[in-house]
């Protein structure tokens, strides 16, 4: 299926705007496509920014799946949507493949010492752990919540609890319903101290 | 960065949003599992197995090992079509256009030959799960979820196709997690048959739930067909008895070789074939089975291995194949998942001895790489069909391709 798109110059130029900052330069070696990504989401995928999400060693069909969703409109984001509204599939498997061979830098939080066992007794009491595996790294479309941001997890569970955040097949829809406000604060501060590294 | 007033809104607009999440009901619900994982023993808790999502971008063939595919001496595999992420059910036109269904997308595909050359294009947008296509007549009908459409003079309109006319709505009435995708295909009777899965992995299902039911496409009425279905995903009549011969889903988290999925015949309306109380004709669940036998039910013609998960299925009538494989059945085995070592992943081959004994045997493999691995496949058959010069069609719905199996002598 040849589906003929556009270069997203103008919103590539408005993302890079909103987002540019000195860290943001030393992407230089990532491939030209992954350019506009890097100016938020940091050099290999490893943001600056509290609020946006690492991609760096996030397994690929998760990246894929995501950016699938941005332009179908199953997520909605002022910043992602007109991006992804640009890209085939086939360059939404490369950036994936780029983002994924990526090593994540240390964990991007630090938990608060009263949260490190409830958060582990969350993670485990509501499921996380069965389907992002014993040490939240993710596979296949599941995404590693080890070591990534703690503000794009608390927006994420909110969303989830919410019910406007797309997922593959509602499972995570359900699996936020239980969450307190609470629960989701501890949750997510705990995932954003674990390390996300595989080895 | 964000600039500063915009993270001001954004903070804000979250503040403002745990406000509202923090004055609903605290009350904490037990927190339910997901429902891949209903019907899981205590011990099975920690299992590691879990069922494998679709690339929903496609995969390219040139990225894949096709190479490894295999076929009998004498059989060619090649890939026939690529860029159909998610392709599933196919269905074959009259003046040759393949249309193609999808289940975790919203798309239904056509395949075109264009002057020679071959072109895929996305047909139909924004369906619910449009999983089931059957071409009949110059008219496309397709199954989603909740309803059962038709396209009129579809082929001469690939480019600008007509509204959807309604064949059947509400069929999807809770919007219920559940195996309510549907295969679709048009009976001898002039009828259309649909599965109606189970709302789980093992739950007692509605009146209407566990079924192949049909619709009169004259008159939109549906009838109950047959009952005690988990999920049948792939039907076809035989072509000289012109009876049901469907495949079924059974239960998860009976273990690695228990219950068989199976294949079975339907001689009549009515039948029970045992869910959600007796599997595969001999082993009563655990939970439902307690105060019931197997006699009850009508048993599977053959026992297709624990988990394999057959999909599309089709008699093969062309003339390309040997003689031998006339009226054998062809099914495309999409699983294993709910196994330690997993097996399937094939097109397998069904034949018939004398007495009209079927008996199973692998066709096209080559798609399992390591039956340990996580995941084990690097693609995943759903459907076959068979084409005008007998070549046989299989889709692949993990990365998006179409293969063509042929045969020279």
């Amino acid at each position: 299926m040849s589906r003929s798109r556009s270069v997203p110059g103008a919103a590539a130029i408005f993302a890079a705007a909103l987002c540019f900052s000195p860290g943001a330069n030393a992407a230089a070696d990532a491939p030209q496509k992954a350019q506009v990504c890097v100016a938020c989401h940091g050099a290999g995928g490893n943001p600056t920014d509290p609020a946006m999400p690492s991609l760096a060693g996030q397994p690929a069909q998760f990246i894929a799946t995501q950016l699938y969703f941005f332009r179908e409109g199953n997520r909605k984001n002022p910043q992602m949507s007109p991006l992804a509204s640009n890209l085939s599939n086939a360059e939404m498997n490369e950036l994936a493949g780029y983002f994924s061979k990526q090593t994540p830098a240390a964990a991007t939080g630090r938990t608060s010492p009263e949260n490190l066992s409830e958060g582990r007794r969350i993670a485990e009491r509501y499921h996380c752990v069965q389907c992002h595996g014993p040490k939240l790294l993710g596979l296949q479309h599941i995404p590693r919540l080890a070591g990534q941001q703690l503000a794009y997890l608390k927006t994420q569970l909110i969303a989830f609890k919410e019910r406007t955040r797309a997922d593959l097949d509602g499972t995570m829809t359900s699996a936020a319903q239980p969450l307190s406000e609470k629960d989701i604060e501890v949750l997510a501060d705990y995932l954003s101290g674990l390390d996300p590294r595989r080895d | 960065m964000l600039p500063a007033s915009f993270r001001h809104l954004v903070s804000l607009s979250s503040a403002l949003v745990c406000a509202l999440i923090a004055s609903a009901a605290e009350a904490q619900a037990p927190a339910p599992p997901p429902s891949w994982q209903q019907g899981r023993s205590g011990e099975q808790e920690k299992s590691p197995l879990h069922p494998f999502a679709i690339n929903v971008t496609g995969k390219a063939a040139k990225e894949l090992p096709v190479d490894k595919l295999k076929v009998p001496a004498g059989f060619k595999v090649e890939v026939w079509a690529e860029g159909l992420p998610g392709a599933r059910s196919m269905a074959l036109g009259s003046k040759g256009t393949v249309f193609v269904g999808t289940r975790q997308l919203k798309d239904v595909y056509a395949i075109v030959d264009r002057s020679g050359k071959r072109e895929v294009k996305i047909l139909l947008k924004d369906l619910d799960s449009p999983n089931g296509v059957v071409f009949s007549r110059g008219t496309l009908y397709v199954a989603e979820r909740h309803r059962i459409t038709r396209y009129d003079g579809i082929e001469s309109r690939l480019d600008n196709p007509p509204e959807a006319k309604v064949v059947v709505d509400g069929l999807d009435p809770q919007k219920q997690p559940g195996h309510f995708w549907k295969f679709l295909a048009l009976g001898p009777d002039g009828k259309l048959y649909y599965n109606v899965g189970a709302p789980g992995n093992i739950v007692m299902p509605s009146y209407f739930q566990a079924s192949i039911s049909r619709v009169d496409p004259k008159t939109g009425i549906i009838e109950n067909y047959v009952q005690g279905v988990r999920n049948s995903v792939g039907f076809d009549w035989h072509p000289q008895t012109k009876q049901l011969w469907f495949g079924n889903h059974g239960r998860d988290w009976l273990g690695d070789e228990s219950p068989n999925d199976t294949l079975h015949v339907a001689t009549r309306k009515g039948q029970h074939f045992g869910y959600p109380y007796c599997h595969q004709g001999d082993t009563l669940d655990p939970e439902f089975g307690k105060n019931r036998s197997c006699s009850e039910f009508t048993p599977p013609a053959l026992k297709l291995g624990a988990h394999i998960a057959p999909i599309g299925m089709r008699f093969y009538t062309g003339k390309m194949f040997p003689a031998e494989y006339q009226n054998n059945i062809f099914i495309a085995m999409r699983g294993s998942w709910n196994r330690t070592i997993k097996h399937g992943y094939n097109v397998t081959r069904v034949s018939f001895d004398a007495d009209g004994k079927p008996k199973m045997e692998p066709f096209l493999t080559g798609f399992l790489l390591d039956e340990k691995a996580d995941p084990p496949m690097w693609g995943r058959p759903n459907d076959v069909i068979v084409m005008r010069d007998g070549s046989l069609l299989v889709s692949d719905d993990q990365n998006g391709l179409i293969y063509r199996v042929s045969y020279a002598k």
